[in-house]
């Protein structure tokens, strides 16, 4: 179980998340939603231990993932926000980095890599240059480099990102396939559809704080609300959508 | 053409402007900088450089013994030769730094085609900013040598010809050689298929790096007429343009023996064949290329084929050692970079190969020999360290530190075993084939030997301090002061280069005292191995110059961090 324990971080004296905590169990999909600037990835980013949380604490399995990071990191696969890639290797040179770096068995790896490859649809393409994939051919990189050592916890930041729609279901049926497998997801998204098919449960993030933690069936029958988008719109958003988008077009027929 | 210019200047000042400020700053891969990366300040380092140079050479000119006629009129040839091809060599070396950045590239054309800018504005642009470097060298580098040549060679009475005569002979050199590279470039753009032009490109860019750098450094001073007209040397005349130029500055300052105008006339036709080829080039680029490289394919198939990845070590070194080869050859920018200090090392290499097959075969090491190898090892050490500062992709960084699963000092062996593998030993195996082609066999060795102790010392004294992998750390320009480090190279370390390779050479003929010098280098390498490996051990990995608070928070303090909330 992944668990966060009062967790903060303050750039500066900003506070980008406060006092955040939550829990993501094994064999369920935990969603993790938040309007933009509300300090998903920054957690995110905590979680997998490239930033220092300000304080707090965060466990996995009952340790402090700071108590020996680099076990926790074999046992972690990220798929960050952005597809941020080595434009200069293929797919498959990077895929076999990553495998390297992981310490992989060589042949083992090496049937890993050609077998996501396939399944991704990148086998074609494989020893092509990824500064000419397109940015949904750089998610699926992404994921098959966040799931080649069969990791026990996957951080799924925005995943479906530039994915085609035949993709999209892929992965979509594969999260639900790695929770029932007995692994820890936690996904990030801001498509509300996917994440209520998806997750059984949802943290809503607000301005660094949680202002929702349920799961989703609980959250419709205590709000009386329909819909996830209808339960964020509630908690989540400040603004009112149909007259700032007047106001926008107000300003450029002006 | 003028009415372009003048639509460009009158009409569209601002597009102008905004887009010639870019382009200026393209010379360096903006994306590899760290934030407080201070392109100005890196700029005016190199000028620092240039203008060292030019100074030095006034100081020599005006401060010399008394010598005979004919020993002054050799050293003026000489001098003037040194002049134009040392401008040439800039001009050269620019042109090759900035060489995507006079045509249209993929990024310009897809963020500048959906607005309404004109390719002439572009093409403008980008000629300018390319003038303003170009300015700022020729400036730099003879601000002071092109004041004192001409007051040296003519006296006051003479000083405004010949002062005139050598401005429009560097200037015409320089426009000369950039007009040159243009052309080339241009029409292997405009004659093959884009995808193909990208990989004869960098092949292109690295063949000239080569060749002006061993040009420069290779080609002889014809300091009289007797040597200017030897039958040896007419081929040389023919092809090399630096003569060509070095005889229009003689024409225009009425200096020229009448038996060697032949080579102002090609100076003359070199200058108008280049201006023309540049401006046909880049019209025909500008109205052409651009729709090409928007139709272009994304994504170009990869070459099928045998794939060799072998292992280097552990997983971690292999896939360290594999990144870093990967990032240099594939990346233009490093391998440019790296060219610079490869090229130097090639004319060395060349020149030791001359001097060893011009005396007899087998003849023992001499002090030359053993220098130029040891030049080699420090240049391609060197090199190849300060290419490593450059980073890929820095965005991409966080999936090494996501998979950092071993302790740094793994990594930072896997930097070391890097430079091993790619600087000492290619240069050490030059040196085997050189020295054992052409010199005795068990000198040759011993001197290997100690070649390879040389190598890992200067390998390990790179890596004093350093918890960085390669090619994955923002970098700072500026941060390495370049004009001390290379006055520092060349005032300190090539005399105790020169001082060693004297000793060398006396003691590989006594086996004591050659004993004694391996003994003393085996026990630096190792220290200094030592002492890296016990810094490891408590190092952090570094991503960035600078602290990660610095960066998270842009060095603004907490007083006034409250606004962005």
């Amino acid at each position: 179980m992944l668990e966060l324990l009062n967790v903060s971080k303050h750039f500066s004296s900003i506070p980008a998340v406060d006092n955040v905590s939550f829990s993501a169990r094994p064999g369920e999909v935990t969603g993790y939603l938040g309007p933009n600037g509300s300090g998903k990835s920054t957690t995110m980013k905590m979680i997998t231990g490239l930033i220092e949380m300000t304080s707090g604490q965060i466990l996995f399995q009952g340790k402090r993932i700071e108590d020996d990071l680099i076990a926790y990191k074999r046992r972690m696969g990220y798929v960050p926000e952005e597809p941020y890639l080595y434009n200069h290797l293929s797919g498959a040179e990077y895929l076999t980095m990553i495998a390297q770096l992981r310490n992989l068995p060589r042949r083992e790896s090496a049937e890993r890599i050609d077998g996501l490859l396939r399944l991704l649809s990148l086998h074609d393409d494989r020893h092509a240059s990824i500064s000419g994939y397109s940015k949904g051919m750089r998610q699926k990189v992404l994921l098959a480099a966040a799931l080649l050592h069969n990791p026990a916890l996957v951080l799924l930041d925005e995943p479906f990102s530039g994915l085609d729609v035949g993709s999209a279901l892929v992965l979509r049926s594969l999260i639900q396939e790695l929770a029932a497998r007995g692994k820890v997801v936690l996904f990030s998204s801001h498509e509300l559809d996917t994440v209520e098919r998806v997750c059984s449960r949802v943290v809503i993030l607000h301005r660094g704080k949680i202002v929702a933690d349920d799961s989703i069936e609980h959250l419709r029958s205590l709000m009386e609300l329909s819909t996830l988008e209808a339960i964020f719109s509630q908690l989540a958003v400040e603004q009112d959508s149909e007259s700032i988008a007047r106001q926008i077009a107000d300003i450029i027929h002006a | 053409m003028l009415r372009s210019i003048y639509k460009l200047l009158v009409g569209q000042p601002v597009q102008f402007g905004v887009l010639r400020r870019q382009f200026l700053l393209r010379v360096i891969d903006l994306e590899a900088l760290s934030i407080q990366a201070d392109i100005p300040r890196f700029l005016g380092q190199f000028a620092g450089v240039l203008m060292m140079f030019s100074i030095i050479r006034a100081l020599g000119l005006l401060i010399h013994p008394p010598l005979t006629p004919a020993a002054q009129f050799s050293l003026a040839w000489r001098t003037e030769q040194s002049f134009i091809s040392s401008m040439m060599l800039v001009t050269g070396l620019i042109a090759v730094i900035s060489w995507d950045n006079i045509f249209p590239d993929r990024r310009d054309v897809m963020v500048l085609s959906p607005l309404p800018v004109t390719p002439r504005t572009i093409l403008f642009a980008k000629l300018a900013a390319s003038c303003a470097i170009l300015g700022l060298a020729v400036l730099a580098l003879n601000f002071a040598s092109g004041l004192a040549l001409p007051l040296v060679l003519g006296g006051i009475p003479r000083f405004p010809r010949i002062f005139a005569a050598y401005w429009f002979t560097i200037i015409s050199a320089t426009i000369f050689i950039y007009g040159a590279v243009l052309t080339v470039q241009g029409f292997t753009a405009l004659l093959l298929p884009r995808h193909h032009f990208l990989r004869l490109s960098a092949l292109l860019q690295l063949a000239a790096f080569g060749l002006f750098l061993g040009t420069y450094f290779i080609q002889p001073a014809l300091d009289t007429p007797a040597a200017l007209a030897a039958a040896g040397s007419q081929r040389l005349l023919n092809w090399s343009p630096s003569f060509w130029f070095f005889a229009l500055f003689n024409q225009l300052s009425g200096s020229l023996p009448s038996r060697f105008a032949w080579l102002a006339h090609r100076a003359w036709l070199g200058l108008a064949i280049a201006v023309c080829g540049a401006t046909v080039s880049l019209l025909l680029c500008y109205l052409r290329t651009m729709k090409k490289t928007v139709e272009e394919p994304d994504l170009v198939p990869g070459a099928r084929g045998w794939r060799w990845a072998p292992r280097l070590g552990s997983p971690l070194k292999t896939a360290i050692v594999l990144f870093s080869v990967r990032s240099l050859t594939r990346s233009r920018h490093h391998r440019v970079a790296f060219a610079f200090y490869l090229s130097i090392v090639f004319a060395i290499a060349i020149s030791a190969l001359k001097e060893a097959m011009s005396t007899p075969a087998l003849q023992p090491l001499t002090p030359d020999f053993l220098m130029s190898t040891l030049m080699m090892m420090c240049l391609a050490v060197l090199g190849l360290r300060s290419v490593f500062s450059l980073p890929i992709s820095l965005n991409a960084n966080w999936v090494l530190r996501v998979t950092q699963l071993y302790p740094s000092e793994e990594y930072i062996a896997a930097t070391r075993r890097t430079l091993l593998l790619l600087a000492v030993l290619p240069v050490w195996l030059c040196a085997a084939l050189l020295s054992l082609c052409f010199k005795p066999l068990l000198q040759s060795a011993a001197h290997l030997m100690v070649l390879a102790l040389v190598g890992f010392i200067l390998t390990d004294l790179s890596l004093i301090g350093v918890s960085k992998i390669p090619f994955a750390c923002s970098y700072l320009p500026g941060k390495s002061n370049i004009q001390y480090m290379f006055w520092g190279f060349v005032v300190i370390f090539v005399p105790i280069a020169r001082m060693f390779a004297n000793y060398e050479q006396h003691a590989l003929h006594l086996s004591f005292q050659y004993a004694a010098m391996i003994s003393a280098l085996t026990a630096i390498a190792l220290e200094l191995w030592l002492l890296n490996r016990h810094h490891a051990r408590s190092a952090v990995l570094s991503y960035e110059e600078l602290s990660p608070e610095v960066i998270t928070t842009l060095g603004l303090s907490s007083t006034n961090s409250s606004s962005l909330s």
